[in-house]
């Protein structure tokens, strides 16, 4: 692991890591507030969106199901309107549209973001300080020496080594 | 062939004598107000008679129309209603349940013709008018919200003794405690489907007006009177 | 330097000034909320009343059978479009000015739905029943109306809540993560299990940036839709005045206007009672005033054509209810709107010179009564004129529905102290993010 203060250094570590192997998968970087990396960098793909929509599509489709079903199941007429209308059910089958993109965005990332996944008890976390950004680099053991070098010619402070059974 | 209930209204022959009012209020356990109350605009009456005043003294003319539910066949109160505790019944009646209202006044607000009416307490009757009551109609808990019914426990009775007696219905057997008690005989009562009811001839005649028929609430009470 | 970029402050001293709230509160705080709980206890008192003795001891009548709980319902749900504009309309813009807003504003719109969505259930005749809306399995064998625009209105505020609830929690994860080392025990508890385990890895922040964004385009589509709805329930009606195509963008603008007002209001108070003069700074105040006025340009420009189409058409039923509210029994009501939603905003805010943080204040508070007075507008004279002149009425509220009324405001009140005192007012990771940012 290991400290960095400025963003263009780590960035820096980060390609250099790459070009030697490190999958990016196996990098994290921790700080206090969001670091905007260029693209290329370190590139998390999402699924976000597609979630999103896809969920939004589902529940929205079964809410409709659902108030169709519910208004012939027991059909009254009232005012002579028809006993179901697309027109009449559109409020709710773009609300519940709405709803499904919500919630399925606030499940995936949850999800995604690791927080709600069984964690690897094992793996250290850094307990970052205002201003720094750490770089947890996982990788086996015959590869440390050269990522020490890495990190140290990109400039940073504080590297450190923990053991992971 | 269903019935399809309707009404006609001669306002050309309405004293405005208001018995029919006095009649809805003895048929129908309607609540009795107090003048406080009264003064607040809790009454109710699901019928009653506007006056219209037409004219300077001496030449003063007073207008007459009794107003009760429409039973319209296109009621604005019926959509609204999130419970239906108000919907349309296979007889065209705008049937009101009252154990099915929450209460959420909305169909009160979307009559044109105001004549839904609340039950803002438990209903109370001065002693000894309790005794009085029609055991063939429920009293309404406070909460929930009433309007004429074409006195609908008539026409079940009516319908009724026509199938136990295993005849039809003959024109003219059903009649709400309104039209019982014209003094007039300005309100006829029938099934618009039969043809041959008084009630259809008279909704067909050239007299026959409809109470803000262009709003398209199709209603089934008849006014009839003199075109000008 | 440092009044206009809070952002080059040192971190610590961000950290200590928008942590120091979170601690035990003071004799000023508790009196505030014992003032407050009186007031809500009262409300309650009075709601017991009408839940015993029926809806008669409201001033409700025939014809007006809708009155202060439609008007408060329709005011709180509208207030609460003031997060949704600030936080999601100014993040998809990428305003910087707004990161000290955000989570002020999200409170507020998650406070103001809780407290408006109570509304519907207060205003029903058999309040214990109001269940029987939601569709659910039940041994009766039947469904609710879904024709009804009172079914809409379920379906959109209950999206518009979790939205906004989630809204709310995910910038706050981070947040309570940094005080999850907090020196209170219950506090330190409470940080950590609300923050999920936050790491702060670049996972971590990513997949909360990419919802957050995704969010924002969805919580301003559903606000947009939620106050359509509601003011669906009138346009959706045959009433006089009532039945206007212009009621659904009519009540989104006036939402939005109200919510800013309110949001002006609690900043206003935020800053002075928590100190945080260097992070509210003038430069905040003037874009919410700037905001405030635009949103008062926009809401005489709908009430004028909605007046303006009325008066012209001159059809009778409408212009019954139009001159009770010009000139009859509700004109003070109708010019006091004018004045305090226009001719205020327009003249505090319109002219540099007056535009203070002060005067904003006075500006918000009467865009408030204004608005408030709006809603009342237009329930009650659309109601008392019916199409049937024979059936008009007054209105004229009781106790009960004023002591109702007040003893929402206090909700409110009480609810943000709460939250103030549990949680930053300020997301502090927000704050560092773009430290070089052009205002």
């Amino acid at each position: 692991m290991a400290d960095f203060r400025e963003q263009p250094k780590l960035e820096a570590a980060i390609l250099a890591l790459k070009a030697a192997g490190i999958d990016a998968e196996d990098l994290d970087v921790f700080s206090e507030e969001p670091v905007e990396f260029r693209r290329g960098i370190l590139d998390r793909p999402s699924r976000m969106s597609l979630v999103a929509v896809v969920g939004a599509i589902v529940t929205g489709g079964l809410a409709t199901a659902g108030v169709y079903a519910a208004q012939h199941n027991y059909s009254l007429p009232t005012g002579g309107m028809p006993i179901f209308s697309f027109w009449g059910t559109g409020v709710i089958t773009y609300e519940t549209t709405m709803l499904g993109s919500v919630l399925s965005t606030f499940g995936w990332f949850l999800w995604e973001s690791g927080l709600l996944r069984k964690r690897d008890k094992n793996v250290p976390i850094p307990t970052v300080l205002p201003g720094v950004m750490c770089l947890r680099v996982h990788c086996s053991d015959p590869l440390i020496p050269r990522v020490r070098q890495i990190l140290d010619g990109a400039g940073a402070t504080g590297v450190a080594r923990k053991e992971v059974a | 062939m269903e019935h399809r209930w309707g009404m006609s209204i001669d306002l050309d022959r309405c004293t405005g004598c208001e018995a029919c009012v006095v009649a809805c209020h003895a048929e129908n356990n309607l609540p009795v107000s107090s003048p406080e109350q009264a003064e607040k605009g809790r009454t109710a009456h699901w019928i009653r008679v506007d006056r219209y005043y037409e004219g300077e003294f001496p030449d003063v003319r007073v207008k007459y129309r009794p107003v009760l539910c429409q039973q319209c066949d296109n009621a604005p109160c019926e959509p609204v209603c999130p419970t239906y505790a108000t919907y349309h019944n296979t007889e065209g009646l705008n049937v009101q349940v009252y154990n099915r209202c929450v209460g959420t006044f909305y169909c009160a607000n979307n009559c044109p013709y105001t004549v839904r009416f609340f039950n803002w307490f438990a209903p109370e009757w001065p002693e000894p008018l309790q005794l009085q009551h029609n055991p063939d109609v429920s009293i309404r808990p406070a909460g929930v919200m009433e309007k004429c019914t074409f006195c609908v426990q008539r026409i079940q009775r009516g319908k009724r003794d026509a199938a136990t007696e295993n005849r039809p219905l003959a024109d003219g057997e059903i009649q709400p405690a309104c039209v019982q008690s014209c003094p007039a005989d300005a309100m006829a009562f029938g099934d618009l489907n039969d043809p041959e009811s008084k009630v259809s001839k008279l909704a067909g005649s050239g007299r026959s007006t409809l109470l803000m028929g262009e709003l398209g609430t199709k209603p089934k009470v008849f006014y009839l009177e003199r075109a000008k | 330097m440092a009044t206009s970029a809070p952002e080059l402050l040192p971190y610590a001293k961000i950290r200590e000034d928008l942590f120091r709230p979170l601690s035990n509160g003071s004799a000023r705080y508790w009196i505030t909320i014992a003032a407050a709980m009186s007031v809500i206890v009262l409300g309650l008192v009075a709601w017991g009343i009408q839940v015993r003795d029926g809806m008669g001891v409201t001033g409700l009548n025939r014809p007006v059978f809708w009155g202060f709980y439609i008007v408060d319902f329709v005011f709180w749900i509208g207030i609460s479009h003031a997060g949704t504009l600030i936080s999601a309309i100014l993040r998809l813009t990428d305003a910087a000015w707004r990161k000290p807003v955000t989570r002020a504003a999200e409170a507020i719109t998650v406070f103001c739905l809780m407290i408006g969505g109570m509304f519907p259930i207060i205003h029903l005749g058999r309040s214990w029943l109001f269940y029987w809306l939601i569709p659910y399995p039940n041994p009766r064998l039947l469904w609710p109306n879904f024709r009804s625009p009172l079914l809409w209105d379920l379906v959109a505020i209950l999206t518009y809540v979790t939205g906004s609830v989630i809204y709310l929690y995910l910038p706050l994860i981070p947040d309570m993560a940094q005080l999850a080392q907090h020196n209170v025990p219950w506090r330190r508890k409470l940080y950590r299990i609300l923050s999920l385990g936050w790491t702060g890895s670049d996972r971590e922040w990513h997949a909360l940036e990419r919802a957050m964004k995704l969010m924002a385009c969805i919580i301003l589509a559903v606000a947009i839709s939620v106050h359509t709805v509601v003011s669906w329930d009138f346009a959706m009606s045959i009433a006089p005045m009532w039945h206007s195509t212009i009621f659904g963008p009519y009540f989104v603008v006036g939402a939005i206007f109200s919510g800013i007002a309110a949001l002006l209001l609690v900043m206003g108070t935020l800053r002075r009672a928590l100190g945080l003069e260097l992070y509210l700074t003038k430069h905040h105040f003037n874009n919410l005033s700037k905001l405030l006025l635009l949103m008062s340009l926009l809401w005489f420009y709908f009430t004028f054509a909605e007046y303006q189409t009325v008066w012209y058409g001159n059809e009778p039923s409408e212009m019954a209810v139009f001159a009770s509210k010009i000139r009859g029994p509700y004109a003070p009501f109708f010019w006091t709107m004018v004045f305090c939603n226009f001719v205020v905003p327009f003249i505090l805010l319109g002219i540099r010179k007056l535009r203070t943080i002060t005067t904003a204040m006075v500006a918000s508070v009467c865009v408030l009564i204004g608005m408030w007075l709006e809603r009342y507008l237009i329930v009650a004279p659309t109601l008392g004129n019916p199409r049937m002149t024979s059936a008009s009425g007054v209105y004229l509220p009781t106790w009960i529905e004023f002591a109702i009324t007040a003893a929402t405001f206090a909700g409110m009140l009480v609810l943000y102290l709460l939250f103030s005192k549990l949680f930053p007012i300020i997301a502090v990771w927000e704050f560092k993010a773009h430290p070089v940012e052009e205002d």
